[in-house]
């Protein structure tokens, strides 16, 4: 027993010291080097990310040069299989293509509607660059799903930074190097992107599934039954990760014996991506805060006091809002008086056009009473020869007139 | 002697093959994951590193191996010093083995590797869960681990082929 353990003690103690001729290093000395920069990477020190960033830009240019051959044949392997269905796809996309110059139109209006009302809210405008970016590293790890691309910290690219694929969106940047950057993939499972579910306008947080779909992990309770096949899902910008209004993907409801899934299919396919758009968003400051700045630097002011001005200003604004509303009300009800006094006047009219219509209906009912008298007055009156007549000028007497004569 | 000098350098390059592959795995991440098959995945350097590390081969340089581990660790976005760390524990592995064997069997390797790899995958997941919190699918990393695992008979054979094209 004891000499068994004796064995194993000696073999595991050969295996970590034990150098052979042509190696540099035992193996105790690396696995206790790497165990280290594990350590070290999870404390995430300024050092190791600076390190990091140049064995990064080294490693990703190796890893484009060395995957030329590899991605050359994928590519042929594709291409081949494009042009299969190449005129169908031409002419879907040429279908495709005239509706979208219709919707670009729509959508420019929009866009500088948006600007506008952007200004008017806020204290500065965002104006973004797309720029043009190769992937040159986009291995699909099973595990981790993410891009390497040629622009970095050189060319702006920050951590957050949105990429697109045309105008869908593909992911964020993660890791931001000088002249590559990494980005994480809508379909990876690290993923979170706050969205809006339309037309339903339901608020939701999707994730990758690892694969080259999405699903939706949070929705509030009482919504999903909402939600219909071929539902359109952008993003919602809570959060201020993404920008609000950028189109993901297409909802696909899978019924399951017990739930629904909610999937989503990517707009963009992660597996043929190879350019893709960076959104360098700069910060530009408005004309109306330039101008109370510039006012605070002329008069020599400190930012308190520019604050105050901007204050003083817009209580003036409200003053002067108030003033035109006043002499709006005061003009409104000296109009309202008019017409109050125009209704009597037009009802007292009404009035006597009516006493008008009675009066000659009246008259009218008298004309028809004389001209019947003279007809059917014989036959209605009392005398020797008819006893059963009435008396003239009584109601019964008018009524036969009006009847002409008794009725048997 | 030109042809000889010509004939030394190349029998130079092609000892050196093995280190040469193991680079561009990991630089190219080769496992056919463009394909998109859906339950399909393998670690080649894993084979690679096992095969040639149990056999002793002279130019396979532990230190090249903990180097191109940092360089997989970059190319896939791991936190670096994982895979190092996970290539570092199969040399470990593959050199007790040696130690304790006296007839060496392909069939008790192979049960062996599948040992060692699930060993070190547990690791790896254990480890970027815990420590980095990262979202990884389990059965991903199974698939992966019984794809490598099935795939190693068929590189020992390639392997088998290089070593005696060597000798000869």
């Amino acid at each position: 027993m004891a000499s068994s353990r004796d064995d194993f003690i000696i073999a595991i103690r050969s295996a970590f010291l034990k150098k052979s001729t042509q190696q540099k290093f035992s193996l105790l000395t690396l696995f206790l080097i790497s165990a280290f920069i594990i350590l070290l990477s999870s404390l995430d020190l300024k050092i190791i990310r600076y390190l990091k960033i140049g064995i990064n830009e080294v490693v990703y240019r190796s890893s484009f040069v060395v995957s030329i051959p590899e991605n050359f044949i994928k590519n042929t392997f594709f291409e081949v299989s494009e042009y299969t269905t190449f005129f169908k796809d031409y002419k879907k996309n040429e279908q495709e293509l005239n509706q979208l110059k219709s919707n670009y139109v729509s959508s420019q209006i929009i866009q500088s509607e948006n600007r506008e009302l952007k200004e008017l809210i806020n204290d500065y405008v965002s104006s973004s660059d797309k720029i043009l970016a190769k992937i040159i590293v986009d291995h699909e790890s099973p595990f981790l799903k993410s891009i390497i691309i040629n622009k970095g910290s050189k060319d702006n690219i920050k951590i957050g930074t949105n990429i697109y694929d045309q105008s869908y969106l593909v992911g964020r940047v993660i890791e931001v190097n000088y002249k590559t950057a990494r980005v994480l993939l809508l379909s990876d499972l690290n993923s979170n992107v706050p969205v809006t579910i339309a037309p339903q306008n339901i608020q939701a947080i999707i994730t990758g599934d690892g694969n080259n779909q999405g699903q939706i992990k949070y929705i509030k309770d009482g919504f999903s039954d909402e939600i219909n096949q071929e539902s359109i899902i952008y993003t919602s910008g809570t959060g201020a990760i993404f920008k609000s209004g950028i189109p993901i993907g297409r909802l696909s409801i899978l019924k399951d014996n017990l739930a629904s899934r909610f999937n989503v299919e990517f707009y963009s396919d992660f597996s043929q991506l190879k350019y893709v758009f960076a959104d360098v968003i700069t910060k530009t400051e408005t004309q109306t805060l330039n101008n109370a700045e510039l006012d605070s630097n002329v008069s020599g002011g400190t930012p308190m006091n520019a604050k105050l001005k901007i204050l003083e200003d817009e209580l003036e604004i409200i003053e002067q809002t108030n003033l035109k509303f006043i002499k709006e009300n005061e003009s409104l009800k000296s109009e309202i008086n008019k017409l109050e006094n125009e209704i009597v006047d037009f009802k007292n009219e009404i009035f006597l056009k009516k006493e008008k219509i009675k009066q000659y209906d009246i008259d009218k009912e008298e004309l028809t009473f004389l001209r019947l008298n003279l007809e059917y007055g014989h036959k209605c009156r009392k005398s020797f020869f008819n006893n059963k007549g009435y008396s003239v000028g009584s109601t019964m007497y008018k009524k036969c007139v009006m009847s002409k004569g008794r009725k048997n | 002697m030109v042809n000889f000098k010509t004939k030394s350098s190349f029998l130079k390059l092609y000892s050196w093959l093995p280190i040469i592959f193991l680079f561009i795995s990991v630089l190219n991440e080769f496992d056919f994951n463009y394909l998109n098959l859906e339950y399909f995945s393998f670690n080649f350097p894993y084979i690679l590193i096992f095969y040639f590390t149990l056999k002793d081969f002279k130019n396979f340089d532990y230190f090249l191996v903990f180097m191109a581990g940092l360089v997989n660790d970059t190319v896939v976005g791991l936190p670096l010093g994982l895979s190092s760390f996970s290539y570092i524990l199969i040399c470990i592995a593959t050199s007790y083995l040696r130690n304790i064997t006296i007839r060496p069997h392909p069939i008790k390797d192979w049960f062996y590797f599948l040992f060692i790899i699930s060993l070190i995958n547990s690791i790896n997941y254990s480890v970027l869960m815990l420590f980095f919190s990262y979202n990884i699918i389990l059965i991903d990393y199974l698939i992966n681990n019984f794809f490598t695992f099935l795939f190693y008979l068929v590189f020992v054979y390639l392997f088998n082929q290089y070593l005696r094209g060597l000798n000869d």
